[in-house]
């Protein structure tokens, strides 16, 4: 149950010193390009031409191949495969197996649906992996998101391994009283409440605790913050970001003209 | 902007402060139950919290954020899935301002309502983002019924239909049983603790009332369901 709760890799590359938000936007103009745009082949460029080489240029290419295997290849796998065996239509039968066909459109259609979940999560995760969430919501909170957004993210990352430590705990202790949490479904269903109730309850009672630590340190004051980090925005930043967005309104509007 | 300054007052320093506990409670019960291997989810007890406490909208703001900060934390394959997170706490919150969380019967309508607006926000990104076919196991309902023939709207609707019920109902009721069993000093400084006080003394008749809602409620469902089906 212990994950570790940031993917965020420190290493000096390129990727690392880009912006936050220009990251951002390489992600979602990376996603809406294979999504909107209408030739068939757009995924399958996106993910060899600009995700692969993006991951050996941010120095990640071990975590991201890592991910990849673990978290993106499997869920991309298992809709291919159901999509493919489930899809119904096409003419070209491929495979009959038992009440099953697999035709030639189903499994392009799996092919392709498979690969822009691939491009969506792979994106996020090369985000991710060079991005240190505070970095992230420092820059952002320059650019007007409010304070209690970044707050609420921020602090959140840290509460919860807190709380699976907690949770890791709580079972230990009813387990060695002699709690079931291994047999029959009744029992399981059972465990349920000596599990989550000393949890919730505890983590319940910090909070107005903490509502009163960070009301007097000014929590709700609306006076601009100073910030102890500067976060760089280049003018490489800035023309990444303009020619990302002038890429993504390209792809939309050709699958208007060619569609 | 009488509609702008009711939505601040929901957002007190105890509003903020909670948000950050409900999503760890979101995402660690999400994991609990994996570990007792249970056929729900129960991932949004704490949005159904928030929801509840401090009214719709910090309740859908919880639920976008739980599945930010899971995909951002955990696996980015939840950030998709945002906006049924931000219906099911917008649901409860109004639910709970009408007065629909005060009573175990109350709070299964809840439920009830929260499911199926789940269903519905959750059809079209099955549909437009995956498909129609997910990588969760309740597809293989999915996939049966596209192959008897049903449009894919039909068969993603009809399954989560089936599916989200169970396990909204359960969280309505967990998140319900939290509230009871919070002292009413600390329920006091969150937003809205009217909206959890419990109704003392219901009456049998208001019982009986209250399943009858069920049912009607259950059948109009099911009548949808065919008549999309058919």
């Amino acid at each position: 149950m212990h994950e570790r709760l940031s993917f965020y890799v420190k290493r000096d590359s390129f990727l690392h010193r880009l912006n936050p938000l220009t990251k951002l936007t390489l992600v979602f103009g990376l996603i809406l390009i294979a999504f909107g745009s209408p030739w068939y082949w757009t995924p399958h460029g996106i993910v060899l031409l600009v995700i692969f080489p993006l991951s050996f240029l941010g120095k990640v290419q071990r975590e991201y191949f890592q991910a990849a295997v673990r978290l993106i290849l499997p869920a991309a796998g298992f809709l291919f495969v159901m999509q493919a065996l489930f899809q119904p239509g096409g003419e070209t039968v491929l495979v009959r197996l038992w009440l099953l066909t697999i035709t030639q459109e189903s499994l392009l259609f799996a092919f392709s649906n498979a690969m822009r979940i691939f491009v969506m999560v792979s994106s996020f995760t090369l985000f991710l992996l060079t991005t240190h969430p505070s970095e992230l919501m420092s820059d952002l909170t320059r650019r007007g998101l409010p304070g209690q957004f970044a707050y609420v993210i921020i602090s959140t990352l840290q509460i919860i391994p807190q709380m699976q430590a907690k949770a890791q705990t709580i079972i230990a202790a009813q387990r060695s009283r002699g709690l079931d949490t291994q047999s029959s479904f009744g029992k399981r269903v059972g465990a349920l409440v000596p599990l989550v109730g000393p949890l919730v309850f505890g983590s319940l009672v910090e909070v107005e605790e903490r509502a009163i630590a960070i009301e007097a340190r000014g929590f709700t004051s609306r006076r601009p913050k100073t910030s102890l980090y500067e976060i760089p925005d280049s003018a490489l930043d800035k023309a990444l970001r303009w020619g990302l967005i002038a890429l993504v309104v390209a792809s939309l509007a050709s699958r208007f003209l060619f569609d | 902007m009488k509609f702008i300054s009711s939505i601040k007052k929901d957002f007190n320093t105890m509003t903020w402060v909670l948000l950050p506990v409900a999503i760890a409670i979101n995402v660690v019960m999400g994991q609990i139950v994996v570990l007792l291997k249970l056929p729900v989810y129960l991932d949004s007890i704490g949005t159904m919290l928030v929801g509840a406490l401090c009214g719709p909208w910090a309740g859908a703001l919880t639920g976008t954020l739980s599945n930010i900060i899971w995909g951002l934390a955990i696996d980015p394959n939840a950030f998709p899935w945002w906006p049924v997170a931000f219906f099911i706490g917008l649901v409860t919150g109004f639910c709970a301002k009408g007065g629909l969380f005060k009573s175990w019967w109350k709070v299964v309508i809840t439920g009830f309502l929260v499911a199926l607006t789940a269903a519905i926000v959750s059809t079209p990104i099955a549909v437009y983002l995956y498909g129609g076919i997910t990588a969760s196991g309740s597809s293989f309902i999915t996939a049966y019924l596209l192959q008897t023939g049903q449009g894919v709207l039909q068969a993603v609707f009809s399954t989560n239909f089936l599916v989200e019920p169970v396990d909204k109902i359960s969280t309505a009721l967990l998140a319900f049983a939290i509230l009871q069993g919070l002292s009413r000093r600390f329920l006091a400084r969150f937003p809205r603790p009217e909206n959890v006080e419990v109704e003392t003394g219901a009456s049998r008749t208001e019982l009986f009332i209250a399943i009858g809602v069920v049912i009607v409620l259950v059948l109009i469902a099911a009548f949808v369901l065919v008549k999309i089906l058919g």
